[in-house]
Protein backbone atom coordinates (compact mmCIF):
# COMPACT_ATOMS: atom_id res chain seq x y z
CA UNK A 1 0.00 0.00 0.00
CA UNK A 2 1.43 3.44 -1.24
CA UNK A 3 1.28 5.54 2.12
CA UNK A 4 0.26 8.97 2.04
CA UNK A 5 0.78 9.32 5.95
CA UNK A 6 2.87 7.68 8.01
CA UNK A 7 2.92 7.45 11.64
CA UNK A 8 5.73 5.23 13.37
CA UNK A 9 6.27 4.69 16.87
CA UNK A 10 4.66 8.60 17.79
CA UNK A 11 4.91 8.68 21.89
CA UNK A 12 3.96 11.67 23.66
CA UNK A 13 4.07 12.30 27.56
CA UNK A 14 2.60 15.04 29.92
CA UNK A 15 5.19 14.71 33.18
CA UNK A 16 3.93 11.10 33.86
CA UNK A 17 1.12 10.61 31.80
CA UNK A 18 1.61 9.12 28.66
CA UNK A 19 -0.82 10.88 26.38
CA UNK A 20 0.05 9.09 23.12
CA UNK A 21 2.10 5.71 23.69
CA UNK A 22 3.71 3.89 20.90
CA UNK A 23 1.54 4.60 18.06
CA UNK A 24 1.58 3.44 14.38
CA UNK A 25 -0.67 3.59 11.09
CA UNK A 26 -0.82 4.47 7.86
CA UNK A 27 -3.23 6.43 5.69
CA UNK A 28 -3.39 6.01 2.09
CA UNK A 29 -4.06 8.31 -0.47
CA UNK A 30 -8.39 8.95 -0.97
CA UNK A 31 -8.31 7.22 2.11
CA UNK A 32 -11.32 7.61 4.62
CA UNK A 33 -10.46 6.79 8.28
CA UNK A 34 -12.40 7.07 11.21
CA UNK A 35 -10.51 8.00 14.58
CA UNK A 36 -12.69 7.42 17.78
CA UNK A 37 -12.16 6.12 21.56
CA UNK A 38 -13.40 7.48 25.21
CA UNK A 39 -12.56 10.89 26.14
CA UNK A 40 -9.15 11.11 27.07
CA UNK A 41 -7.35 8.13 24.45
CA UNK A 42 -4.84 10.53 23.17
CA UNK A 43 -6.69 11.32 19.97
CA UNK A 44 -6.73 15.77 19.98
CA UNK A 45 -3.07 15.13 21.22
CA UNK A 46 -2.02 12.60 18.00
CA UNK A 47 -4.05 15.04 15.68
CA UNK A 48 -2.34 17.94 17.41
CA UNK A 49 1.36 16.02 16.82
CA UNK A 50 0.34 14.75 13.07
CA UNK A 51 -0.50 18.84 12.17
CA UNK A 52 2.72 20.22 13.91
CA UNK A 53 0.55 21.98 16.77
CA UNK A 54 2.79 19.62 19.16
CA UNK A 55 5.90 18.09 18.79
CA UNK A 56 5.70 14.30 20.05
CA UNK A 57 8.61 13.00 22.19
CA UNK A 58 9.25 9.67 19.84
CA UNK A 59 8.38 8.30 16.64
CA UNK A 60 8.25 9.65 13.16
CA UNK A 61 5.65 10.94 10.66
CA UNK A 62 6.16 11.13 6.83
CA UNK A 63 3.90 12.91 4.30
CA UNK A 64 3.90 11.52 1.16
CA UNK A 65 6.90 9.56 2.00
CA UNK A 66 8.72 12.79 3.02
CA UNK A 67 9.61 13.45 6.95
CA UNK A 68 7.68 15.81 8.17
CA UNK A 69 8.06 15.44 12.26
CA UNK A 70 8.34 18.65 14.02
CA UNK A 71 7.23 20.67 11.34
CA UNK A 72 5.26 23.94 11.77
CA UNK A 73 1.73 24.01 10.91
CA UNK A 74 2.14 26.59 8.12
CA UNK A 75 4.63 24.51 6.28
CA UNK A 76 2.35 20.97 6.78
CA UNK A 77 -0.61 23.41 5.29
CA UNK A 78 1.28 24.20 2.57
CA UNK A 79 2.38 20.83 2.28
CA UNK A 80 -1.36 19.93 2.05
CA UNK A 81 -2.00 18.69 5.18
CA UNK A 82 -5.26 20.60 6.84
CA UNK A 83 -6.40 21.19 10.18
CA UNK A 84 -9.56 21.63 11.86
CA UNK A 85 -10.18 22.13 15.67
CA UNK A 86 -12.72 20.66 17.77
CA UNK A 87 -12.82 24.15 19.49
CA UNK A 88 -13.80 26.32 17.09
CA UNK A 89 -11.06 28.37 15.27
CA UNK A 90 -11.53 31.24 12.95
CA UNK A 91 -10.93 34.75 12.39
CA UNK A 92 -13.72 36.78 14.70
CA UNK A 93 -13.41 40.56 13.68
CA UNK A 94 -12.75 39.57 10.05
CA UNK A 95 -15.52 38.67 7.40
CA UNK A 96 -16.92 35.07 6.19
CA UNK A 97 -15.42 35.72 2.78
CA UNK A 98 -11.73 37.27 4.35
CA UNK A 99 -11.61 34.37 6.71
CA UNK A 100 -11.67 32.19 3.65
CA UNK A 101 -9.51 33.98 1.42
CA UNK A 102 -6.86 33.45 4.17
CA UNK A 103 -6.53 30.57 3.56
CA UNK A 104 -6.23 31.01 -0.08
CA UNK A 105 -3.91 33.54 -0.37
CA UNK A 106 -1.45 31.84 2.14
CA UNK A 107 -1.49 28.75 0.31
CA UNK A 108 -0.92 30.82 -2.67
CA UNK A 109 -4.03 31.26 -4.64
CA UNK A 110 -4.26 34.65 -6.95
CA UNK A 111 -6.70 37.30 -5.40
CA UNK A 112 -9.28 36.01 -8.24
CA UNK A 113 -8.99 32.66 -8.03
CA UNK A 114 -9.55 32.81 -4.39
CA UNK A 115 -12.14 34.53 -4.17
CA UNK A 116 -13.86 32.51 -7.10
CA UNK A 117 -13.24 29.52 -4.81
CA UNK A 118 -14.16 31.07 -1.41
CA UNK A 119 -17.58 32.19 -3.00
CA UNK A 120 -18.01 28.45 -4.38
CA UNK A 121 -17.16 27.09 -1.02
CA UNK A 122 -19.82 29.61 0.73
CA UNK A 123 -22.64 28.36 -1.72
CA UNK A 124 -21.94 24.81 -1.22
CA UNK A 125 -21.82 25.09 2.66
CA UNK A 126 -24.89 26.91 2.63
CA UNK A 127 -23.55 29.81 4.42
CA UNK A 128 -23.23 32.09 1.10
CA UNK A 129 -25.87 34.66 2.59
CA UNK A 130 -23.37 35.63 6.15
CA UNK A 131 -20.50 36.29 3.54
CA UNK A 132 -19.75 40.01 4.51
CA UNK A 133 -20.88 39.44 8.17
CA UNK A 134 -18.12 39.40 10.80
CA UNK A 135 -17.25 35.69 11.76
CA UNK A 136 -17.76 36.57 15.69
CA UNK A 137 -21.56 37.24 14.65
CA UNK A 138 -21.93 33.54 12.75
CA UNK A 139 -24.01 31.11 14.86
CA UNK A 140 -21.87 27.93 16.34
CA UNK A 141 -22.99 25.60 13.85
CA UNK A 142 -21.63 28.28 11.06
CA UNK A 143 -18.58 28.90 12.38
CA UNK A 144 -18.04 25.85 12.40
CA UNK A 145 -19.19 25.22 8.90
CA UNK A 146 -16.98 28.25 8.22
CA UNK A 147 -13.91 26.35 9.33
CA UNK A 148 -14.72 23.54 8.08
CA UNK A 149 -14.74 25.70 4.24
CA UNK A 150 -11.14 26.91 5.06
CA UNK A 151 -9.55 23.84 5.43
CA UNK A 152 -10.58 23.32 1.78
CA UNK A 153 -9.47 26.78 -0.30
CA UNK A 154 -7.14 24.42 -1.59
CA UNK A 155 -7.54 20.68 -2.50
CA UNK A 156 -5.44 18.98 0.66
CA UNK A 157 -3.57 16.40 0.21
CA UNK A 158 -5.11 14.74 3.75
CA UNK A 159 -7.77 17.08 6.34
CA UNK A 160 -7.49 16.38 9.30
CA UNK A 161 -11.34 16.62 10.83
CA UNK A 162 -11.58 16.83 14.93
CA UNK A 163 -15.19 16.64 15.82
CA UNK A 164 -16.67 18.65 12.89
CA UNK A 165 -20.06 17.30 13.95
CA UNK A 166 -20.27 18.25 18.02
CA UNK A 167 -22.99 20.31 18.83
CA UNK A 168 -23.96 21.44 15.36
CA UNK A 169 -27.86 20.78 14.01
CA UNK A 170 -28.42 17.83 12.08
CA UNK A 171 -29.10 20.32 8.58
CA UNK A 172 -25.41 21.41 8.96
CA UNK A 173 -24.29 17.86 9.87
CA UNK A 174 -25.77 16.52 6.56
CA UNK A 175 -24.43 19.60 4.49
CA UNK A 176 -21.03 18.94 6.15
CA UNK A 177 -21.45 14.64 5.19
CA UNK A 178 -22.31 15.15 2.00
CA UNK A 179 -19.55 17.36 1.23
CA UNK A 180 -16.95 14.93 2.86
CA UNK A 181 -19.09 12.09 0.85
CA UNK A 182 -18.90 13.71 -2.63
CA UNK A 183 -14.97 14.49 -1.90
CA UNK A 184 -13.59 11.14 -1.00
CA UNK A 185 -15.38 10.13 -4.24
CA UNK A 186 -13.17 12.46 -5.92
CA UNK A 187 -10.07 10.57 -4.10
CA UNK A 188 -9.45 13.57 -1.03
CA UNK A 189 -8.14 11.65 1.85
CA UNK A 190 -9.73 12.29 5.32
CA UNK A 191 -8.76 11.61 9.00
CA UNK A 192 -12.01 12.16 11.01
CA UNK A 193 -12.28 12.21 14.75
CA UNK A 194 -15.69 11.85 16.31
CA UNK A 195 -18.12 10.25 18.86
CA UNK A 196 -21.16 10.18 16.32
CA UNK A 197 -20.85 6.15 15.49
CA UNK A 198 -23.73 6.37 13.03
CA UNK A 199 -22.16 9.22 11.25
CA UNK A 200 -18.47 7.28 11.38
CA UNK A 201 -19.96 3.74 10.23
CA UNK A 202 -22.09 5.67 7.28
CA UNK A 203 -19.21 7.68 6.60
CA UNK A 204 -15.34 6.21 7.27
CA UNK A 205 -14.94 2.55 5.79
CA UNK A 206 -11.67 1.96 7.96
CA UNK A 207 -11.77 3.30 11.40
CA UNK A 208 -9.19 3.27 14.38
CA UNK A 209 -9.95 3.05 18.18
CA UNK A 210 -7.67 4.55 20.43
CA UNK A 211 -7.64 3.90 24.14
CA UNK A 212 -5.43 4.96 26.90
CA UNK A 213 -2.86 6.48 24.01
CA UNK A 214 -2.63 3.29 21.72
CA UNK A 215 -4.24 2.20 19.07
CA UNK A 216 -6.87 -0.51 20.27
CA UNK A 217 -8.16 -1.88 16.73
CA UNK A 218 -7.36 -0.83 13.52
CA UNK A 219 -9.20 -1.95 10.58
CA UNK A 220 -12.77 -2.19 8.89
CA UNK A 221 -15.33 -0.02 10.64
CA UNK A 222 -17.84 -2.72 11.04
CA UNK A 223 -14.77 -5.05 12.78
CA UNK A 224 -13.61 -2.54 14.91
CA UNK A 225 -16.96 -1.24 16.16
CA UNK A 226 -17.21 -5.26 16.83
CA UNK A 227 -14.27 -5.96 18.49
CA UNK A 228 -14.62 -6.71 22.09
CA UNK A 229 -12.11 -4.93 23.44
CA UNK A 230 -13.55 -1.75 22.03
CA UNK A 231 -16.87 -2.40 23.09
CA UNK A 232 -15.15 -3.03 26.29
CA UNK A 233 -13.23 -0.06 26.66
CA UNK A 234 -15.34 2.07 24.52
CA UNK A 235 -18.94 1.60 23.20
CA UNK A 236 -19.90 -0.70 26.66
CA UNK A 237 -23.03 -2.98 26.26
CA UNK A 238 -25.15 -0.64 24.18
CA UNK A 239 -22.76 -1.16 20.63
CA UNK A 240 -23.08 -5.16 21.02
CA UNK B 1 -18.99 44.43 5.87
CA UNK B 2 -16.44 43.01 3.78
CA UNK B 3 -13.09 44.35 5.05
CA UNK B 4 -12.16 46.12 2.02
CA UNK B 5 -15.15 47.93 1.99
CA UNK B 6 -14.66 48.76 5.54
CA UNK B 7 -11.08 49.86 5.07
CA UNK B 8 -11.89 52.11 2.12
CA UNK B 9 -14.11 53.98 4.40
CA UNK B 10 -11.62 54.47 6.69
CA UNK B 11 -9.07 55.93 4.08
CA UNK B 12 -11.49 58.11 2.91
CA UNK B 13 -12.35 59.66 6.41
CA UNK B 14 -8.98 60.06 7.33
CA UNK B 15 -8.16 62.17 3.86
CA UNK B 16 -11.09 63.85 4.39
CA UNK B 17 -9.70 64.32 8.16
CA UNK B 18 -5.91 65.59 6.57
CA UNK B 19 -7.43 67.92 3.95
CA UNK B 20 -9.41 69.97 6.92
CA UNK B 21 -6.18 69.87 9.14
CA UNK B 22 -4.12 71.03 6.05
CA UNK B 23 -6.68 74.64 5.94
CA UNK B 24 -6.05 75.02 9.01
CA UNK B 25 -3.13 77.34 8.81
CA UNK B 26 -5.14 79.21 6.42
CA UNK B 27 -7.32 80.22 9.74
CA UNK B 28 -5.07 80.19 12.10
CA UNK B 29 -1.18 81.76 12.19
CA UNK B 30 -0.28 81.58 15.55
CA UNK B 31 2.80 79.75 16.23
CA UNK B 32 2.28 78.68 19.37
CA UNK B 33 -0.95 76.45 17.95
CA UNK B 34 1.23 75.98 15.18
CA UNK B 35 3.64 74.05 17.28
CA UNK B 36 0.85 71.92 18.94
CA UNK B 37 -0.48 71.06 15.51
CA UNK B 38 2.72 69.92 14.55
CA UNK B 39 3.51 67.81 17.81
CA UNK B 40 -0.17 66.26 17.22
CA UNK B 41 0.88 65.00 13.64
CA UNK B 42 3.77 63.50 15.27
CA UNK B 43 2.25 61.69 17.72
CA UNK B 44 -0.43 61.36 14.95
CA UNK B 45 2.36 59.15 13.04
CA UNK B 46 3.46 57.46 16.15
CA UNK B 47 0.11 56.14 17.40
CA UNK B 48 -0.53 55.11 13.64
CA UNK B 49 2.67 53.06 13.69
CA UNK B 50 1.71 51.61 17.13
CA UNK B 51 -1.68 50.84 16.06
CA UNK B 52 -0.36 48.83 13.28
CA UNK B 53 1.50 46.91 15.91
CA UNK B 54 -1.27 46.35 18.45
CA UNK B 55 -4.33 47.31 16.30
CA UNK B 56 -3.94 45.24 12.99
CA UNK B 57 -1.37 42.63 14.45
CA UNK B 58 -2.27 42.05 17.93
CA UNK B 59 1.17 42.57 19.55
CA UNK B 60 0.88 44.51 22.17
CA UNK B 61 4.61 46.64 22.76
CA UNK B 62 4.73 49.03 24.87
CA UNK B 63 7.99 50.25 22.85
CA UNK B 64 6.83 53.11 20.39
CA UNK B 65 8.58 56.09 22.15
CA UNK B 66 11.50 54.07 22.28
CA UNK B 67 11.49 53.52 18.90
CA UNK B 68 10.69 57.40 18.07
CA UNK B 69 13.73 58.18 20.48
CA UNK B 70 16.11 55.59 18.18
CA UNK B 71 14.96 57.48 14.92
CA UNK B 72 15.51 60.35 16.84
CA UNK B 73 19.18 59.54 17.50
CA UNK B 74 19.76 58.49 14.31
CA UNK B 75 19.27 61.59 12.92
CA UNK B 76 20.89 63.69 15.48
CA UNK B 77 23.95 61.54 16.03
CA UNK B 78 24.54 61.27 11.99
CA UNK B 79 24.31 65.21 11.68
CA UNK B 80 26.34 65.81 14.71
CA UNK B 81 29.27 63.69 13.83
CA UNK B 82 28.83 63.34 9.82
CA UNK B 83 27.34 66.46 9.00
CA UNK B 84 24.66 64.05 6.93
CA UNK B 85 21.83 66.62 5.33
CA UNK B 86 18.50 66.09 6.73
CA UNK B 87 16.69 63.90 4.09
CA UNK B 88 19.79 61.53 4.79
CA UNK B 89 19.30 61.93 8.42
CA UNK B 90 15.63 60.92 7.95
CA UNK B 91 16.58 57.88 6.15
CA UNK B 92 18.71 56.58 8.81
CA UNK B 93 16.69 57.42 11.41
CA UNK B 94 13.70 55.18 9.80
CA UNK B 95 16.31 52.57 8.86
CA UNK B 96 18.26 51.92 12.48
CA UNK B 97 14.42 52.28 13.94
CA UNK B 98 13.48 49.54 11.52
CA UNK B 99 16.40 47.38 11.88
CA UNK B 100 16.18 47.49 15.33
CA UNK B 101 12.70 46.73 15.60
CA UNK B 102 13.28 43.56 13.07
CA UNK B 103 15.59 42.09 15.93
CA UNK B 104 13.67 43.42 19.15
CA UNK B 105 10.48 41.95 16.65
CA UNK B 106 12.33 38.30 16.35
CA UNK B 107 12.95 38.07 19.88
CA UNK B 108 9.92 39.16 21.30
CA UNK B 109 7.97 36.46 18.72
CA UNK B 110 6.46 33.81 20.74
CA UNK B 111 5.86 36.51 23.69
CA UNK B 112 1.91 37.28 23.95
CA UNK B 113 0.07 39.78 26.24
CA UNK B 114 1.46 41.17 29.80
CA UNK B 115 4.87 39.00 28.57
CA UNK B 116 4.97 41.20 25.20
CA UNK B 117 4.25 44.20 26.95
CA UNK B 118 6.93 44.01 29.95
CA UNK B 119 9.95 42.53 27.84
CA UNK B 120 9.65 45.95 25.12
CA UNK B 121 8.81 48.19 28.15
CA UNK B 122 12.29 46.69 29.51
CA UNK B 123 13.77 47.23 25.89
CA UNK B 124 12.57 50.55 25.97
CA UNK B 125 13.71 51.89 29.12
CA UNK B 126 17.28 49.81 28.32
CA UNK B 127 16.94 52.48 25.33
CA UNK B 128 16.42 55.01 27.04
CA UNK B 129 18.86 54.89 29.66
CA UNK B 130 21.82 54.09 27.20
CA UNK B 131 20.87 57.35 25.97
CA UNK B 132 20.82 59.08 28.93
CA UNK B 133 24.11 57.55 30.03
CA UNK B 134 26.12 57.67 27.12
CA UNK B 135 27.40 61.14 27.57
CA UNK B 136 30.47 60.86 25.84
CA UNK B 137 28.48 60.22 22.44
CA UNK B 138 24.94 61.39 23.11
CA UNK B 139 25.46 64.43 25.47
CA UNK B 140 23.23 62.55 27.95
CA UNK B 141 20.37 64.74 29.29
CA UNK B 142 21.45 67.97 28.54
CA UNK B 143 20.96 66.63 24.82
CA UNK B 144 21.85 66.57 21.34
CA UNK B 145 21.60 69.93 19.44
CA UNK B 146 20.27 70.11 15.50
CA UNK B 147 21.25 72.94 12.59
CA UNK B 148 17.00 73.84 12.41
CA UNK B 149 15.55 72.36 8.80
CA UNK B 150 13.12 74.85 8.43
CA UNK B 151 12.03 77.81 11.07
CA UNK B 152 8.75 78.99 9.55
CA UNK B 153 6.13 76.56 12.05
CA UNK B 154 3.64 76.18 8.63
CA UNK B 155 6.27 74.97 6.71
CA UNK B 156 6.64 72.41 9.89
CA UNK B 157 3.18 71.71 9.77
CA UNK B 158 2.81 71.07 6.16
CA UNK B 159 6.01 69.06 6.47
CA UNK B 160 4.42 66.53 9.29
CA UNK B 161 1.00 66.79 7.52
CA UNK B 162 2.92 65.78 4.36
CA UNK B 163 4.58 62.36 6.47
CA UNK B 164 1.49 61.82 8.30
CA UNK B 165 -0.22 61.24 5.12
CA UNK B 166 2.72 59.10 3.38
CA UNK B 167 2.31 56.93 6.50
CA UNK B 168 -1.54 56.45 6.23
CA UNK B 169 -1.28 55.76 2.11
CA UNK B 170 1.64 53.30 3.10
CA UNK B 171 -0.52 51.69 5.76
CA UNK B 172 -3.73 52.06 3.50
CA UNK B 173 -1.58 50.07 0.73
CA UNK B 174 -0.10 47.64 2.97
CA UNK B 175 -3.57 46.90 5.06
CA UNK B 176 -5.28 46.34 2.03
CA UNK B 177 -2.99 43.98 0.40
CA UNK B 178 -2.45 40.22 1.12
CA UNK B 179 -0.16 41.51 3.97
CA UNK B 180 -3.46 43.32 6.00
CA UNK B 181 -5.49 39.71 5.83
CA UNK B 182 -2.78 37.49 7.33
CA UNK B 183 -1.64 40.23 9.82
CA UNK B 184 -5.21 40.12 10.80
CA UNK B 185 -5.50 36.84 10.87
CA UNK B 186 -2.68 36.44 13.42
CA UNK B 187 -4.34 39.29 15.43
CA UNK B 188 -7.57 37.41 16.04
CA UNK B 189 -6.07 33.92 16.03
CA UNK B 190 -2.62 33.17 15.47
CA UNK B 191 -2.87 29.04 15.57
CA UNK B 192 -6.01 29.08 13.48
CA UNK B 193 -3.54 31.35 10.98
CA UNK B 194 -1.15 29.05 10.84
CA UNK B 195 -3.66 26.01 10.35
CA UNK B 196 -4.38 27.95 7.34
CA UNK B 197 -0.43 28.15 6.23
CA UNK B 198 -0.14 31.80 7.17
CA UNK B 199 3.90 31.98 7.89
CA UNK B 200 3.81 33.62 11.20
CA UNK B 201 6.88 34.16 11.90
CA UNK B 202 8.13 36.00 8.82
CA UNK B 203 4.57 38.26 9.21
CA UNK B 204 5.00 39.48 12.85
CA UNK B 205 8.49 40.39 12.73
CA UNK B 206 7.78 42.04 9.32
CA UNK B 207 4.48 43.85 11.22
CA UNK B 208 7.36 45.04 14.10
CA UNK B 209 10.09 46.05 11.67
CA UNK B 210 7.93 48.46 9.58
CA UNK B 211 6.18 49.69 12.88
CA UNK B 212 9.34 51.05 14.59
CA UNK B 213 10.43 51.88 11.03
CA UNK B 214 7.75 54.40 10.83
CA UNK B 215 7.85 55.31 14.55
CA UNK B 216 11.92 55.91 13.67
CA UNK B 217 10.44 58.27 11.09
CA UNK B 218 8.64 60.23 13.31
CA UNK B 219 11.01 60.72 15.95
CA UNK B 220 13.55 62.05 12.86
CA UNK B 221 11.92 64.62 12.01
CA UNK B 222 10.82 65.55 15.54
CA UNK B 223 14.18 65.78 15.83
CA UNK B 224 14.78 68.46 13.00
CA UNK B 225 11.68 70.31 14.41
CA UNK B 226 12.71 70.54 17.82
CA UNK B 227 16.61 70.97 16.82
CA UNK B 228 17.25 68.70 20.08
CA UNK B 229 17.36 65.42 21.12
CA UNK B 230 17.22 64.18 24.44
CA UNK B 231 16.23 61.05 26.02
CA UNK B 232 13.16 62.37 27.03
CA UNK B 233 11.43 61.84 24.01
CA UNK B 234 11.81 57.74 25.08
CA UNK B 235 10.01 58.52 28.41
CA UNK B 236 7.44 55.58 29.26
CA UNK B 237 5.04 58.55 29.92
CA UNK B 238 4.98 59.14 25.81
CA UNK B 239 4.52 55.55 25.02
CA UNK B 240 1.53 55.92 27.41
CA UNK B 241 0.04 59.32 25.68
CA UNK B 242 0.22 57.44 22.41
CA UNK B 243 -1.88 54.34 23.37
CA UNK B 244 -4.36 56.70 25.28
CA UNK B 245 -4.53 58.34 21.67
CA UNK B 246 -4.89 54.80 19.84
CA UNK B 247 -7.61 53.91 22.30
CA UNK B 248 -9.80 57.23 22.41
CA UNK B 249 -9.28 57.43 18.85
CA UNK B 250 -10.36 53.79 17.51
CA UNK B 251 -7.72 50.62 17.53
CA UNK B 252 -7.31 48.75 14.57
CA UNK B 253 -8.87 51.57 12.49
CA UNK B 254 -7.01 53.54 10.20
CA UNK B 255 -8.35 56.96 11.24
CA UNK B 256 -8.44 56.44 14.98
CA UNK B 257 -5.05 56.75 15.98
CA UNK B 258 -5.08 60.34 13.76
CA UNK B 259 -8.24 61.91 15.37
CA UNK B 260 -7.37 60.23 18.78
CA UNK B 261 -3.49 62.06 18.14
CA UNK B 262 -4.98 65.23 17.53
CA UNK B 263 -7.72 65.51 19.75
CA UNK B 264 -6.00 64.49 22.85
CA UNK B 265 -3.05 66.64 22.22
CA UNK B 266 -5.00 69.62 21.49
CA UNK B 267 -7.04 69.61 24.30
CA UNK B 268 -4.54 68.99 27.08
CA UNK B 269 -2.81 71.52 25.38
CA UNK B 270 -5.80 73.51 25.60
CA UNK B 271 -6.60 72.07 29.36
CA UNK B 272 -3.24 73.16 30.55
CA UNK B 273 -4.23 75.79 32.74
CA UNK B 274 -5.63 73.42 34.75
CA UNK B 275 -2.74 72.03 35.95
CA UNK B 276 -2.73 68.43 37.16
CA UNK B 277 -6.25 67.66 36.31
CA UNK B 278 -5.79 67.09 32.56
CA UNK B 279 -4.04 64.00 33.78
CA UNK B 280 -6.85 62.99 35.71
CA UNK B 281 -9.30 63.67 32.61
CA UNK B 282 -7.09 61.67 30.25
CA UNK B 283 -7.16 58.75 32.71
CA UNK B 284 -10.91 58.81 32.78
CA UNK B 285 -11.25 59.05 29.58
CA UNK B 286 -9.11 55.98 28.92
CA UNK B 287 -11.17 54.63 31.41
CA UNK B 288 -14.19 55.26 29.94
CA UNK B 289 -13.42 54.25 26.39
CA UNK B 290 -11.70 50.76 27.55
CA UNK B 291 -14.50 49.43 29.50
CA UNK B 292 -17.49 51.45 27.49
CA UNK B 293 -16.26 52.55 24.08
CA UNK B 294 -14.20 49.53 22.68
CA UNK B 295 -14.15 50.65 19.72
CA UNK B 296 -13.30 53.91 20.45
CA UNK B 297 -14.60 57.40 19.11
CA UNK B 298 -14.09 56.56 15.51
CA UNK B 299 -16.39 53.24 16.58
CA UNK B 300 -19.27 55.99 18.13
CA UNK B 301 -19.10 57.80 14.81
CA UNK B 302 -20.18 54.81 12.98
CA UNK B 303 -22.26 53.49 15.35
CA UNK B 304 -24.03 56.79 15.15
CA UNK B 305 -23.95 56.71 11.22
CA UNK B 306 -25.49 53.16 11.11
CA UNK B 307 -28.99 52.77 9.31
CA UNK B 308 -31.18 51.43 12.38
CA UNK B 309 -33.02 48.42 11.65
CA UNK B 310 -36.66 48.40 13.15
CA UNK B 311 -38.38 45.58 14.32
CA UNK B 312 -40.96 43.88 12.66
Amino acid sequence: MTSLLSVQGVTKRFGGLVAVADVTFDIAPGELVGLIGPNGSGKTTLLNIMSGNLSGDEGTIRLDGEPCTGLKPQRLARRGLMRMFQLTRIFPRMNVLDNLLVSGRALGLAADEAKVRANGLLEELQIAHVRHLDAGQLSGGQMKLLEFGCCFMRTPRLALLDEPFAAIHPTMKEIMSRFIRARHAEGQAFVLVSHDMPVIVELCPRSICMNAGRVLSDGKTSDVLTAPAVIDAYLGGAAA
Amino acid sequence: MSGDIRLRREFIATSLLLLVLALLPLAMRDVYWLGVLVVSAYFAILASSWNLLAGFTGQFSLAPAAFAMIGAYGAALSAAYYNVPPLIGLLIGTVSAGLIGLVLGRIVMRLRGPYLALTTLSFAEIVRLVASNSINITRGDLGLPLEPWFNDRVIWFYVFLSALTFVICGLYLLLRSQAGLFLEAIRDDEIAAARSGVRIVFWKTAAFAISSAAAGFAGALYAYFASLVTPELGLVQQTGLVVSMTVIGGMGSLIGPVVGAFLVYVTSEWLRDVGGWQLVIFAALVIVFARLFRAGLWGLVITALAPRRKLA
